[in-house]
């Protein structure tokens, strides 16, 4: 478990991925120290609305405030540690914890607590404990470090423009999907940051490019018809962004910076418009005052737990919450315009069939890399070429847990 | 032109979408006033009007602008025709009946126009381009289709595709999008058999220059024309659409025009990208299907029309599903959304034998050279209809027992004291209470169950449903606006204003 002498290029050694303490480890220095991926504002769209969400020994409450901002609060009751909101969603006014009715101002301040007879109960010293919240382009960011990395405004700078023209706040949720992965959070956001494996994902293949990290030098003999494919789609595309002043660019600074970042706007294959067999729209209806269905997907991947995909027509986030050190809460989020209507502009099944088959696809392969990572006779093995955002990640890794080991 | 003495002007500052002015009357809580109430509801109805004006445009074409004889506006919306009876064969003979489009923007509604080409083999036109003068009064029936603007839009990004006589309903649709604050976008892509055809031109180049939303291009088609043209030419083609409309992909399409171009059309938009959902269709031609369509609207009109007259209110409570598309959605009270409901076309593959009473003239294009015919695709586009706005009223939760709805309150037991009645309709209990208890003191006392902690607001915990009833509440964050607009109050915090109904 060496940090400091960390095999540039090869993958972590299996404790990384399996023991307990460096797992405990992980949850102090990067998910106790970072900005970490909560929620769209379009899971919690008006006061009072709020998500909990529990990582790690983590377990927090995520509350859009009457000012449009959002209250993050410790979901641990200052009378004796009970969770105070035990739905996963929900509306509230003021907070009640069901075991002994504690209740908590939407700020977390205690309110009320019954106390015939106690003379000397000092309410104030009992608020709930607070964390940072942030939202940046409709996307609601937590940190519960006690001084967050100051360069995340840096970070949301960059993704705010190519972000922001797909209105999240006028989005509603079509589907969420919940799935515990038997692996550590490490390798599900490994195995998203290549697509070396995309051969795998047959429905993907439809329209995402199979040439993704691939150049002009690494591109092999199958798959130069597809290249070309690919280059003409973007270029078009880049074109259309020119029109509309849409960013593309790809901008990546994924272990350059704390707030690790990557972001750019890439073609889609068939017509371009969504995750589907041909190509064509998902749903109907155009988010935000986006002018054209054809933007491909602009894709996003934050260190340390996100990624995103926000095509013309719908969006999809999705965020890593390690459960345990071989367990991983993964959470895919459908959004549509809010006045698309299921039935009419898009159809439930539809929509979520690309992503739902390959979320169970890339379970099923971080589940291989954790037994493997479990047996005696693992070894580190080398990140290919196209796997250059695995290494980036995991250098990214490993710097912030030297920053914080010291 | 701008003269260059004039200095640029910043980009007007508009609200997102497009909103007709109407929705704000229909989704008012108050009576809509006076002259207001006539904007909606629209639905068709039989009146008489009388031409007030005749206006010669290009292309052999004619405005004839009416005004209702009882003195109302004309309620439409932007892309309906309505049905005339034409007295050809004089006053005593059977009238011939004939649908227009109105060419007229429905947000000026005290007079509306509708546009007549002459066709020199037809029956009706010729007639009104020589006898229909100002004083003549016809009766008339409308306003009738489902080819329309909607009533709102957020996204009121259109291309508009006209051929010939085919601008009639878009004129009325530009006209409107002029006359309505709102970010919208509109291209239209105008065909024309000659340099000459154009109707409305003048018009046309002077919204395309005074409002920037809206850009007009005129098109030769692939006939020979002459140097002084600076208009496109070329038939409708995908080219063509990717190099004008390069966007055409993100916007709704209306299409007015013969049978062969709006066709080909069809296939050509398919081909750029453009939904079949966002393309709709009017055909202006004398195709027999086509005809059956337009002589089967009209007689629906005609019914609803003929209903109205009976009894109005019953109307509204009766109107079938299936009739309910000219309308917003109705109670007994009157209109409930103004954004609803929506339209609904009649079946364009429903087999109706033309009923010879009913003629429905060629209102369009006859100019075979200007038909663009396309391939002989199958018109499987048909008159779609625009998807309303979707969003319906968000009812507020009730008690989710039907049962308890049957319980008549009077019928309960009685306990306590006090001027106002409480009754709890789970419990089966009516309680009497003062104006100086809270609704939770007087429930506990008659020992109705409220589970209740903090007492002061604050923990909602005693939050119930109010059927029926005012209350006045004091609480301290213990409840949300949003629960308090579906019914539900803190009783620990409130007291009694009237008798009440509660679901507890
Ligand atoms: S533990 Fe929350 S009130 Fe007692
Ligand atoms: S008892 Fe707490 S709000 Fe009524
Ligand atoms: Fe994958």
């Amino acid at each position: 478990m060496r940090l400091d002498t960390r095999r540039t290029g090869f993958s972590l050694e299996a404790p990384f991925y399996t023991d307990p303490s460096l797992f405990n480890l992980d949850m102090q220095a990067i998910f106790g120290q970072h900005w970490v991926f909560a929620c769209s504002v379009a899971e919690i769209p008006e006061p009072g609305d709020y998500v909990t969400l529990d990582y790690g020994p983590y377990s927090l409450i995520v509350l859009h405030n009457d000012d449009g901002g959002v209250n993050v609060l410790h979901n641990v009751c200052r009378h004796r540690g009970a969770r105070v909101l035990t739905d996963p969603q929900g509306t509230t006014g003021n907070l009640v914890c069901g075991y002994h009715s504690w209740t908590y101002s939407p700020e977390g301040d205690l309110i009320h607590a019954s106390a015939p007879g106690e003379m000397t109960f000092d309410k104030s010293c009992y608020a709930l404990k607070r964390a940072h919240g942030k939202i940046a382009a409709g996307l609601v960011f937590i940190c519960l470090a006690e001084e967050p990395p100051t360069d995340f405004h840096e970070t949301a700078k960059i993704f705010e423009p190519y972000i922001a023209p797909h209105e999240l706040a006028k989005t509603k949720v079509a589907y969420q999907q919940n799935i515990v992965e038997e692996g550590n959070w490490k390798l599900v956001m490994e195995n998203n940051r290549e697509c070396y494996h995309c051969d795998g994902h047959p429905e993907l293949a439809c329209s995402l490019f199979p040439t993704w990290g691939l150049t002009d030098e690494t591109i092999p003999p199958h798959l130069e018809d597809v290249w070309d494919r690919n280059q003409q789609a973007q270029a078009s595309l880049e074109y259309r962004c020119r029109r509309y002043g849409l960013p593309y660019e790809v901008v990546e600074e994924l272990d350059t910076r704390v707030g690790g970042i990557r972001i750019s706007r890439e073609s889609l294959d068939g017509a371009g418009e969504s995750f589907s067999a041909d190509g064509r729209r998902l749903s109907k209806k155009l988010l935000g005052d986006l002018p054209d269905f054809r933007l491909g997907r602009c894709s996003m991947h934050l260190q340390p737990n996100s990624w995103f995909h926000l095509l013309g027509d719908h969006v999809i986030t999705f965020a890593a919450f390690p459960i345990s050190a071989s367990k991983t809460l993964v959470r895919t989020t459908w959004l549509v315009a809010d006045d698309a209507v299921e039935g009419v502009d898009y159809d439930l099944e539809t929509l979520t069939h690309t992503w739902k088959q390959t979320n169970l696809q890339d379970k099923a392969f971080v589940e291989l890399c954790q037994q493997g990572a479990a047996s005696p006779f693992y070894e580190q093995g080398p990140y290919m070429k196209s796997e250059y955002q695995v290494e980036a990640f995991i250098n990214w890794y490993v710097q912030r847990m030297r920053e914080h080991v010291g | 032109m701008r003269s260059s003495a004039v200095p640029a002007l910043p980009l007007a500052q508009r609200v997102r979408g497009l909103e007709m002015p109407w929705n704000r009357v229909l989704s008012s809580a108050s009576e809509p006033a006076g002259a207001a109430t006539a904007l909606g509801p629209w639905h068709p109805q039989e009146f008489a009007a009388e031409c007030v004006e005749t206006i010669p445009e290009a292309g052999g074409m004619m405005v004839f602008v009416f005004r209702r004889m009882d003195g109302a506006p004309l309620a439409f919306r932007s892309g309906q025709y309505i049905n005339i009876d034409f007295p050809i064969d004089g006053p005593n003979a059977e009238p011939v009946s004939r649908s227009y489009s109105i060419s007229s923007a429905p947000t000026e509604p005290w007079t509306f126009s509708i546009t007549i080409k002459r066709d020199p083999k037809g029956k009706v036109s010729p007639w009104a381009h020589d006898h229909l003068r100002p004083g003549t009064v016809l009766d008339m029936l409308g306003p009738v289709g489902a080819f329309h603007l909607a009533d709102y839009d957020r996204r009121a990004r259109f291309l508009l595709l006209a051929a010939g006589a085919g601008i009639t309903p878009l004129m009325s649709m530009i006209r409107t999008v002029h006359s309505l604050p709102g970010q919208a976008d509109v291209v239209l892509l105008y065909h024309g058999a000659a340099p000459d055809s154009f109707a409305f031109s003048e018009e046309l180049d002077f919204l395309a220059n005074v409002d920037f939303r809206i850009k007009v291009i005129y098109c030769l088609g692939d006939r020979e024309c002459g140097d002084e043209w600076e208009g496109r030419t070329g038939r409708l083609s995908t080219s063509l659409l990717d190099e004008l409309v390069p966007d055409a992909n993100g916007r709704q399409v209306f299409a007015c025009g013969p049978e062969g171009y709006l066709n080909s059309a069809t296939e050509l938009l398919r081909t750029v990208g453009v939904d079949d959902t966002s393309v709709f269709m009017e055909f202006f031609s004398g195709d027999r299907e086509i005809r059956a369509e337009y002589a089967e609207e009209v007689a629906i009109a005609g019914e609803i029309a003929e209903e109205i007259a009976a009894t109005t209110e019953e109307y509204f409570e009766s109107q079938p599903a299936a009739l309910d598309m000219y309308e917003p959605e109705y109670d007994a009270d009157g209109p409930v959304e103004a954004v609803g409901a929506p339209t609904e076309a009649v079946d364009a593959e429903a087999v109706v034998p033309v009923d010879a009473e009913v003629e429905i003239e060629v209102v369009g294009v006859t100019d075979e050279n200007l038909a663009e015919a396309g391939p002989d695709s199958a018109s499987d586009a048909g008159s779609t209809v625009p998807a309303g706005d979707g969003a319906a009223a968000s009812a507020g939760e009730s008690g989710d027992d039907d049962e308890i709805a049957v319980v008549d309150p009077a019928a309960l037991p009685t306990v306590g004291q006090g001027e106002h009645t409480m009754s709890f309709v789970r419990t089966g209990l009516n309680v009497c209470v003062g104006e100086d208890e809270t609704v939770l003191q007087a429930a506990r006392k008659a020992g109705v169950k409220i589970p209740a902690n903090c007492q002061e607001g604050m923990c909602g915990s005693c939050k119930v449903v109010k059927l029926d009833g005012d209350v006045e509440m004091n609480h301290l964050g213990g409840i949300r606006a949003r629960e308090i607009d579906a019914g539900k109050f803190l009783p620990c915090c409130s007291t009694v204003k009237t008798d009440l109904v509660i679901d507890a």
